[in-house]
């Protein structure tokens, strides 16, 4: 632990370098490369190449550390950016990587799956004119190295309270909650239906983006600082939310969004068409070899393998990229991906259009789909209105061919059974009626993440965990 | 009182407060040193006042002086004659009283009556009153309004009594007779003594013996007159205000006036003489409040009443620096150290002149801050005065002629014919007792010692410092505070620079728990007084610190030196074991613990912890340690500000003070002005426990760049940087006068806080209170002991998300450049919404403006104009922007801002850094040209360039401070604007070294006049409290615009503690300043702008309600232009290219038209007009002073709740007269400066042909040349290079010059001068010549003597100045160019000096060149002393006589041979004769090689690189 800084810091030309106010000129805006598209695409493995650790402290310097900062503004958890970064300057990236779970529990996963392009890097004051401050692959690899190094916060003068808390839903916003607990010194028991933890980041995100090694490094790391993990175990149906209730202290809801929304197209019942999700976990759980039988709708999460198949993608957003770069990696004949607006208007990462472009996969915009079209009920094509400026050319519209269409319009609210059993409060869209903060309307249960915002961002759902963990730490006194 | 009369006085409240005029004058003395008495010498001393007119202040009725007055010796002649003539049987031992009484007979009757019992307990005798024969016809309005009847009353002694006790019982009965009349205004005794008399009033000098007749009667005589010319910032002066006092009149302000006052009384029971067995049972020792001139004058009554000689008491008053003279003689030394054991300094700006009747004696403070120039001519007289040339004397009768110095002394004694000078008085006095040995035996000095440093460095609250983050929560350190203050201090030992200022809201609005330190704003020095400057100055600092049971002053003794000694007040872990250690005979030492019980109240802890304090002090403790180390669960910490005053103050009240010390060990003062506070309210010395802790921690962190034992040592060295600092920004020299002196205002805290715990700070808004307070601590307490609450980050520095709020956050940031961009008026309302709709961060946030109904009120009442609003251009034209320089800016950026400015009609200013005369013509014209402290780029030029010459007396983010430019800032071409080295960091003096006072400001302000006479003069000021004092001041000081200045303002660099902690609320300052210009009638003459985080037309409205009627944008149109916030204007690296010299992020990034700041501007405007529509009043100016127009809302917080906000809204209501705004009216001065016009008219008739004429000139013709410079500068602007005038121009005076001879000299003018100048000779000079050299046939040796004064080429750009003899302090101050050869100078001569080549053919004083960053000086140094005369910071010294300096030497001759051509010097011909002999003992001052130099400039200077290759 001993002044790290003075030695690694040695290399004597880069202090120069790297002190200079002006490097954020001199140093161009670099972000690390990636594995060309031909070779990747045979692949599900992470497309970006690791660094060295010259070219992130050079990156990381960058930074101007703001008096307004505003990628920390733009954060929904305002991680402490321009500290991190001037620790990871300096070299001091494992401090870097303690000070980036001060405020967010999954680093190394934001690194990868956040939308900085839209959050922290877009708001960067850089981003005009001079290029960004690499955040997210700062991020990415500090954590990366920390984990690698098996880094463990220090917990040692943590006193323990002798309370009890469960989490249930071991996804974003249910480790948010559990890690912050953890750390304060609660017992707490983290329960998932799924046989891994990370909830969508695991199952719903491709390895291409997330590799699953990363998620089983940081259960680890959470395990070993006093989480309990139960897996496959889903409420409601292998353990009563009563008998949990009972048992803890106070328990924390992260049950997530996964109703699939299906535009109410015609056809949508059709053979062939896909909802994104169930595309996605299916492939994970084939990839991974997860025992599925916990989950009760076993074909559902049925793996599809779409090899020489023409995959018509509709939507735009990160999921919609997920599937296209999925289905290219499957060997489909043809990826197209059709959004309804033009493609400054997507709601996803401009990042991921690129690299999906890259590996092959067509954009077609301003195309709003009205009907997917089969024969014998199989899919052979998608209707679309042309969207345009001119209102006097309504109705133009265009037949685009497929063979498998794949929705991915987002997903809305998935209320169990059990919440009326125990009379938690949900609104006419299903996600939950809080009642003050992350308290919902019964005490001592709080609940964060998707099923209370409607679905959203890992980071959202990770502040809304953290500040339920904060809430029920204050109620212990 | 009950509620109903409460609310009544509240309803009245206000926050101008007539009580404190401060003034500021010329003064002086003369005497027959035989002790002759004539008449003659009151006559011409009267003649004396007159000459010195211009230094007094005249009233609205043009008749009215500030006052004036002599005080001469008791005249036998004529006391005894109109004593014969009235029956008054006074005998041959007598004294006479100058009463001034009531005009009310009750009254008088009774204060006579009084008067009488006093004296004839004394066993005096009261022989009659004889009414004063006064003609008021010679008053104005104004003194006879206020004029007291005034009577003499003569009173019989027994006779073989010696003069001295008849003095003593006089003083005596006077002040018991002053303790039992109490309530009667008037009644004041002018003077009461058997050896001198004091005649005074509000006239002006002129009429002086005309109203007094006695003083034109021929049998009045005296051998010795001193005489006295006010210039007070009040409009109604009082007639007792006049000077001189009973003994002394004083030229200046003494800075340290409430520390004084405090200490008098804390003090009293120590004081005891035999001779005055009454003093302990006075009401005081010296008055409370009054000026601060008449407290002196009572100390010094008070010493010299108990036995004490003059020379001690002045020299216990005002001492010398000595603490870090190390050539001072260890004797001498060791008297003053001896002294400061009894008595803080009285310092300030101080010119004293003072007589007992006998002797006389001249003194300046250790800053020689106040011109005094002396006279001695054949007959012996003797004549001292603020300026040479105030009676004509005759030249060849002068036998000497010199100036009394910064810490000299001049004294003489007319019953012996002696002249004491000042070592011959220092020897005397240290000759008396062995001061030395007493010392040695008594006193000890704590030292540091590393081993036990050591040992505190590993551990102290515990070893893993587990404990430290609940610490760290209960006294609110966050995040932020360790990284950017304690860590930065630690590394570099020195406060971090910041810059943009302060958007966040003061302490009392916050949403947030806040320091309670953060309550406390600094105060700071401004116009009336100077700060100084604790970077090149700080010679004359200490923060020598003492303990130990203080003793009787009157008794000089070994036993009463039992005292310990630390350098600094802020101790480490090693002093602080070594003072618990203490021989407990001398040094008992108490711990009292500043914690309470949660069951107690804060107010009841607080008193019970002092009654404490008292029982302690009663039984011997010495050294009381209150220690906030203890926490626990069950118990809150009392904040130690807190604690520390309310015992400080119980203390005093109990006579205790001086018995102990106040030794605080705390956790919560971790920044400098946390310290100054602690300090200000009473504590000896602090022991910061946490900090240091703190440190140990981020060394175990890793986070620190040095060893753990230099980072605590830096911390400590970089606290007390900052509070000499703090200090300097009020002018005070030493820890010990600041101690106790309460110079802060709280902003937002409870009257009855400061009431019981630091009665002299103002709390002029109320606001929180003990129960608020507790409030925040047990919320802290609360989360303090949860382990899971992490340390906050506060984000008080910067915007952090769920911290303090800021009011250009990136929401306002974004959506301003956003509607600039788009130029759409929809977008520029979402941003004005998000501000004016935030919550309360400001104090304007708590009014609400009244929208009456928009429909109806403009077009339908009958007597507003229907729907004549103002027009948009015609608001337009009320904005200007902020001083921004470029250097600070980039040149685009300054363009641009210009261009925008005059587009739209306003103005832009040129900020302090010059400005490029290719730009004067042109659409590129800073109409604002500013004047500040480091004078750069200011010619006549540059001036006649202007519409409004702007003195930038303060500044919002750093009041007390000058501007600072990065070193990587100054590039060639800043350089070149500046007369500046490239690569070497700029910081502007503190003071302007020409405005030390009011007198001097009227004197800028002439001057600029003169060279200017079409632009408005316009201050600059930082509202804090007295604000509105000094615009009043300001206004008779001649200005036609006043810029109130918010604390919140931008910056482009400035250290951290300035930007948080000093200058106040515009609200407070506007109003204040608005009511008193209303008062004092000036308010339809000065312009009044407002300037501080203006953001909307909402922010506009409600500024023009509280009085203004312009309005400055700093932030605002920088935003618009394209910054963003970022706060590393200091870096150069600004990434939009607006705040940096860098090329490339100029010519790429720079994306700031002038079109985004007009769209900004004009969305104002027209939000401005539609809200004049909303609340239906159709003129800005029919706004000014509306507050029925405002309400004030509900708080959203109790502390919110707390605040009284209704004195702001009582001090800005519109007069009911016409004088409620500005309405373009001229402020001009009465004197019109005839020789001046004189010169201009001959000029224009002789076509600029030189004429042989010779002017005569005498010292009340002051800045003679400015007319015709700023003419010449006019045509160069005006005609460019089509007629460009070439001839030079020569102009012969002789006489004595005024002040500001040749100031801003043109390059084309020459200015011979036969005879003496006064101060600011060749001040700002560009060009040209000034030759002054004294008269043929002179008894005196010119060289051995002054011939200019103070401040001679200060900020000199250019030009030639020689003077055939020496110069007074600080010459050549920042000159940047011009080449100059005189025969001496006086202390810190050449600072700041950034080019140009001074020669001194003599000594020099203290403190020469520092700071000199570029040019050459050259020093005969005949004593070999020059070595230790110099500031070595930034020069090295070289011998002249080397092979290598033959350049230089080259360079002497020639500038020799001009000077004997000019001055025509006899010493100059014997050194230019005897050059080779001489040139052994010249020296050589350049300064330093620095690294940045050759970066910027290609080849260095030749002369340089050769003697460093030798070197």
């Amino acid at each position: 632990m001993k002044k790290v800084s003075k030695t690694t810091c040695e290399s004597s030309k880069n202090i120069d370098i790297l002190k200079d106010p002006l490097n954020y000129i001199s140093i161009s805006s670099q972000r690390p490369s990636k594995v060309i598209a031909e070779s990747r695409k045979t692949n599900f493995n992470e497309i970006y190449i690791k660094p060295s650790d010259e070219h992130i402290k050079k990156q990381s310097s960058r930074c101007l550390d703001c008096g307004n900062p505003y990628c920390e503004w733009k954060c929904p958890l305002h991680n402490i950016i321009p500290n991190w970064l001037e620790l990871s300057k300096n070299g001091q990236f494992e401090k870097a990587a303690e000070l980036m779970h001060e405020t967010n529990p999954l680093p190394e996963i934001c690194g990868r799956v956040c939308p900085q392009d839209r959050l922290c890097e877009q708001a960067c004051t850089l981003e005009t004119g001079f290029g960004a401050v690499t955040i997210g692959d700062v991020e990415k690899q500090i954590s990366d190295k920390a984990l690698a190094n098996n880094w463990r916060p220090d917990l040692s003068n943590v006193k323990k309270l002798n309370k009890k808390v469960a989490v249930i839903g071991a996804g974003p916003a249910g480790i948010g909650c559990a890690e912050l607990l953890a750390r304060n010194g609660v017992d707490v028991t983290v329960y998932d239906r799924y046989p891994e933890i990370g909830g969508l980041l695991t199952f719903g995100i491709p390895g291409f983006k997330l590799e699953k090694e990363v998620i089983r490094k940081r259960r680890k790391f959470l395990e070993d600082i006093g989480i309990t993990f139960k897996l496959n175990v889903e409420v409601g149906n292998d353990i009563k939310i009563e008998d949990i209730q009972k048992a803890f202290d106070s328990v924390f809801l992260g049950l997530g969004c996964y109703t699939s929304l299906d535009g109410e197209l015609k056809g949508k019942k059709s053979k062939g068409v896909i909802n994104a999700l169930d595309y996605l976990i299916g492939n994970v759980y084939q990839q991974e070899k997860f025992n599925i039988k916990t989950i009760q709708s076993t074909d559902q999460y049925n793996y599809k393998n779409l090899k020489g198949k023409n995959v018509l993608v509709l939507g735009g957003g990160d999921t919609a990229m997920d599937c296209v770069r999925s289905a290219v990696r499957q060997n489909a004949s043809k990826v197209t991906c059709v959004y309804r607006r033009d493609k400054h208007s997507m709601p996803g990462s401009p990042r991921e259009v690129e690299n999906a472009i890259e590996e092959g996969v067509e954009f077609i915009f301003n195309h709003q789909p009205t009907e997917i079209l089969s024969n014998n009920n199989i899919v052979n094509g998608v209707n679309f209105d042309l969207a345009s400026d001119d209102t006097s050319k309504k109705n133009n519209s265009n037949i685009i061919d497929a063979d498998v269409v794949i929705i991915a319009f987002g997903f809305a609210a998935s209320p169990s059974s059990w919440f009326s059993d125990i009379g938690l409060r949900t609104k006419a869209n299903g996600l939950l009626d809080m009642s003050k903060g992350p308290l919902t309307n019964i005490e001592n249960l709080f609940a964060g993440g998707d099923m209370v915002s409607g679905a959203d961002l890992v980071v959202t759902a990770i502040a809304q965990g953290r500040d339920a963990a904060t809430e029920i730490l204050n109620s212990f006194g | 009182m009950n509620s109903s009369d409460n609310s009544y006085a509240q309803a009245n409240q206000t926050l101008y407060n007539h009580n404190q005029a401060k003034d500021n004058c010329g003064f002086g003395l003369i005497t027959q040193l035989d002790g002759i008495q004539s008449h003659q010498l009151i006559q011409t001393s009267i003649t004396a006042l007159i000459r010195m007119t211009h230094r007094g202040a005249i009233s609205s009725d043009g008749l009215t002086g500030d006052g004036c007055g002599l005080q001469i010796q008791l005249s036998d002649n004529f006391f005894q004659n109109t004593a014969k003539e009235l029956n008054f049987n006074i005998g041959s031992r007598y004294a006479i009283g100058q009463i001034f009484l009531s005009q009310n007979k009750t009254k008088r009757v009774f204060a006579r009556q009084i008067l009488e019992e006093e004296l004839e307990k004394e066993t005096l005798s009261i022989a009659g009153w004889r009414i004063v024969p006064v003609d008021t016809s010679t008053c104005g309005e104004v003194a006879k309004k206020s004029q007291p009847n005034i009577q003499q009353v003569f009173i019989r002694a027994p006779d073989g009594w010696s003069k001295h006790d008849l003095e003593r019982r006089l003083f005596i009965a006077r002040r018991r007779a002053a303790d039992r009349i109490k309530n009667d205004q008037d009644y004041y005794v002018v003077s009461l003594s058997c050896l001198v008399i004091v005649y005074k009033g509000l006239v002006m000098p002129k009429y002086l013996s005309k109203f007094y007749k006695d003083l034109s009667d021929e049998r009045m005589q005296s051998a010795i007159c001193l005489f006295h010319q006010r210039f007070s910032t009040n409009t109604a002066p009082l007639w007792k205000y006049a000077q001189p006092f009973r003994f002394l009149a004083h030229n200046g302000e003494i800075n340290t006036i409430n520390a004084n006052r405090n200490w008098s009384i804390a003090r009293q029971n120590k004081l005891y003489s035999p001779l005055l067995p009454d003093l302990p049972k006075l009401s005081h020792l010296v008055n409370q409040n009054g000026s601060d001139s008449s407290s002196l004058d009572n100390m010094l009554e008070v010493l010299l009443a108990g036995g004490m000689d003059i020379f001690r008491a002045l020299r216990l008053l005002i001492p010398p620096a000595w603490s870090k003279q190390k050539n001072m003689d260890a004797d001498l030394r060791a008297f003053h150290e001896f002294n400061s054991m009894h008595m803080e300094p009285w310092d300030g700006p101080a010119g004293i002149v003072m007589s007992n009747g006998t002797q006389i004696a001249c003194t300046l403070d250790r800053n020689g801050l106040r011109p005094a120039r002396y006279v001695i001519t054949k007959d012996r007289i003797l004549t001292v005065a603020s300026e040479i040339g105030v009676w004509d004397y005759d030249e060849a009768d002068v036998i000497e002629k010199d100036r009394v110095g910064p810490g000299e002394m001049l004294a003489a004694d007319t019953s012996t014919g002696q002249i004491w000078r000042t070592n011959k008085i220092d020897d005397m006095l240290k000759n008396r007792y062995p001061y030395l040995e007493w010392l040695r035996e008594n006193t000890i000095k704590l030292k540091s010692n590393s081993l036990v440093e050591e040992i505190a460095a590993k551990k102290f609250i515990d070893e893993k410092l587990a404990e430290l983050p609940v610490f760290e929560k209960m006294f609110n350190v966050s995040i932020e505070e360790k990284e950017q203050v304690i860590r930065v201090l630690a590394n570099d030992s020195q406060e971090a620079t910041s810059s943009m200022g302060d958007d966040t809201p003061v302490a009392v609005l916050s949403q947030k728990q806040r320091n309670l330190f953060d309550y406390f704003r600094q105060q700071f020095a401004q116009v009336t007084n100077p700060p100084i400057d604790p970077l090149r100055e700080t010679s004359v600092m200490s923060l020598e610190t003492c303990f130990g049971r203080e003793h009787n002053v009157f008794q000089e003794a070994n036993g009463l030196a039992h005292r310990v000694i630390v350098n600094e007040p802020v101790v480490n872990f090693a002093k602080y074991l070594q003072l618990k250690k203490l021989n407990q005979t001398h040094y008992q030492f108490q711990t009292l613990s500043m914690s309470y019980p949660l069951s107690d109240s804060l107010e009841d802890a607080l008193t019970r912890l002092c009654e404490k304090a008292i029982e302690l002090v009663q039984k011997g403790c010495v050294i009381l340690h209150l220690t906030d180390r203890i926490l626990s669960k069950e118990t809150l910490p009392i904040q130690s500000v807190l604690a520390t005053g309310a015992i400080h103050q119980a203390l005093i009240r109990n006579g205790l003070r001086c018995d102990t010390n106040i030794f605080v060990e705390t956790g919560t003062t971790r920044d400098s002005h946390h310290f100054a506070v602690l300090l200000g309210v009473g504590a000896t010395a602090i022991y910061p426990y946490l900090s240091m802790q703190l440190i140990n921690q981020m060394y175990e962190d890793d986070l620190l760049e040095t060893d753990l034992l230099s980072a605590r040592k830096n911390y400590l060295k970089g606290i007390n940087k900052g509070l000499l600092k703090i200090m300097s920004k009020m002018g005070i020299s030493t820890v010990a006068s600041y101690r106790s002196a309460q110079l802060f205002e709280a902003v937002g805290l409870d009257r009855s806080i400061c009431n019981k715990c630091f009665p002299d700070i103002q709390s002029r808004i109320s606001g929180a209170t003990f129960k608020d307070l507790e409030r925040d601590a047990k919320l802290l307490a609360l989360n303090a002991w949860r382990p899971h609450v992490k340390p906050s980050r506060q984000g008080q520095l910067k915007y952090v998300h769920g911290g303090e709020y800021h009011c250009y956050n990136p929401d306002v940031v974004t959506l301003l450049q956003k509607a600039v961009n788009s130029g759409e008026y929809s977008d520029y309302q979402k941003y004005s919404e998000v501000v004016n709709n935030r919550n309360i961060a400001t104090i304007r946030d708590m009014f609400k403006l009244k929208i009456n109904d928009p429909n109806h009120l403009l077009d339908k009442s009958s007597n507003s104009d229907a729907g004549n609003v103002d027009k948009i251009e015609s608001i337009l034209k009320r904005f200007d922007s902020a001083g921004m320089s470029i250097g600070a800016l980039s040149p685009e950026a300054h363009e641009s801002l210009a261009v925008a400015m005059n587009t739209i009609g306003g103005r832009s200013n040129s900020g302090e850094g010059g400005e490029d005369p290719t730009r004067f013509n042109s659409l590129k014209n800073s109409k604002i040209k500013q004047v500040a402290s480091g004078r750069f780029g200011v010619s006549a030029q540059y001036l006649a360039s202007a519409e409004v010459l702007q003195i930038k007396v303060a500044q919002g983010a750093k009041p007390g401070e000058g501007g600072q430019l990065p070193g990587a800032k100054v590039t060639l071409e800043i350089a070149k604007l500046r007369n500046a080295t490239p690569g070497v960091t700029l910081i502007s003096p503190p003071p302007h070294h020409d405005i030390y006072s009011i007198e001097d400001l009227a004197q800028l302000i002439f001057d600029l006049k003169q060279v200017n006479p079409r632009a408005l003069i316009s201050v600059k000021l930082v509202s804090g409290p007295g604000v509105g004092t000094i615009a009043a001041g300001v206004a008779k000081a001649y200005a036609d615009m006043i810029t109130i200045a918010g604390h919140d303002g931008g910056t482009g660099a400035s250290p951290l503690t300035s930007v948080k902690y000093a200058g106040t609320p515009w609200e407070l300052g506007l109003s204040e300043a608005h009511q008193a210009l209303v008062e004092n009638g000036l308010r339809d003459r000065i312009c009044l702008q407002v300037d501080g985080g203006l953001k909307t037309g909402l922010d506009v409205v409600k500024g023009a309600i509280l009085g203004a009627d312009s309005f400055g944008f700093g932030t605002g149109p920088m935003v618009a232009l394209g910054c963003k916030f970022l706060r590393i204007c200091h870096l150069n690296n600004c990434a939009t290219g607006i705040a940096t010299q860098n090329k490339i992020l100029r010519d790429n990034h720079f994306s700031g038209l002038p079109e985004k700041v007009i769209n900004y501007f004009q969305f104002v405007a027209l939000e401005v007009q539609n809200l004049l529509k909303k609340v239906g009043v159709n003129s800005v100016d029919k706004l000014i002073g509306r507050v029925d127009l405002l309400e004030i809302i509900e708080g959203q917080t109790s502390k919110q709740e707390h605040l009284d906000l209704q004195v702001i809204l009582n001090s800005s209501k519109r007069p009911n007269n016409e004088m409620a705004h500005y309405k373009n009216k001229r402020n001009t001065p009465f004197d019109i400066g005839k020789l001046n016009q004189k010169i201009l008219q001959d000029y224009k008739e002789s076509n600029g042909a030189s004429s042989k004429k010779t002017y005569q000139i005498k010292n009340y013709d002051r800045s003679v040349g400015a007319s015709l410079s700023g003419y010449l500068g006019l045509l160069e602007n005006e005609n460019e290079s089509e007629h460009a005038i070439k001839q030079k121009y020569i102009i012969n005076f002789k006489g004595v010059a005024g002040q500001s001879f040749g100031v801003w000299n043109h390059s084309l003018l020459t200015l011979n001068l036969t005879g003496d100048a006064n101060d600011y000779v060749g001040k700002g000079m560009s060009g040209g010549q000034i030759n002054i050299r004294p008269n043929e046939n002179i008894q005196y040796v010119a060289s051995r003597g002054a011939i200019i004064g103070n401040t001679c080429l200060y900020g000199a750009t250019g030009g030639e100045l020689f003077a055939g003899g020496q110069a007074g302090e600080r010459f050549a101050v920042r000159n940047s160019g011009a080449i100059s050869c005189v025969e001496g100078v006086g202390d810190h001569g050449c600072e700041y000096m950034t080019g140009g080549t001074v020669v001194v053919l003599g000594p020099v004083g203290e403190n020469f060149a520092a700071g000199m960053t570029g040019g050459t000086a050259i020093i005969l140094d005949i004593r070999e002393r020059l070595q230790r005369k110099v500031n070595l910071e930034h020069v090295e010294v070289f011998e002249l006589a080397t092979p290598e300096c033959e350049d230089y030497i080259d360079l002497l001759k020639d500038i020799i041979e001009k000077h004997i051509i000019s001055t025509n010097s006899p010493w100059a011909k014997k050194i230019s004769d005897n050059f080779e002999h001489y040139l052994n003992y010249f020296m050589l001052v350049i300064p330093k090689e620095s690294s940045s130099l050759s970066q910027f400039i290609p080849k260095t200077d030749k002369l340089i690189t050769n003697l460093r290759v030798v070197k």
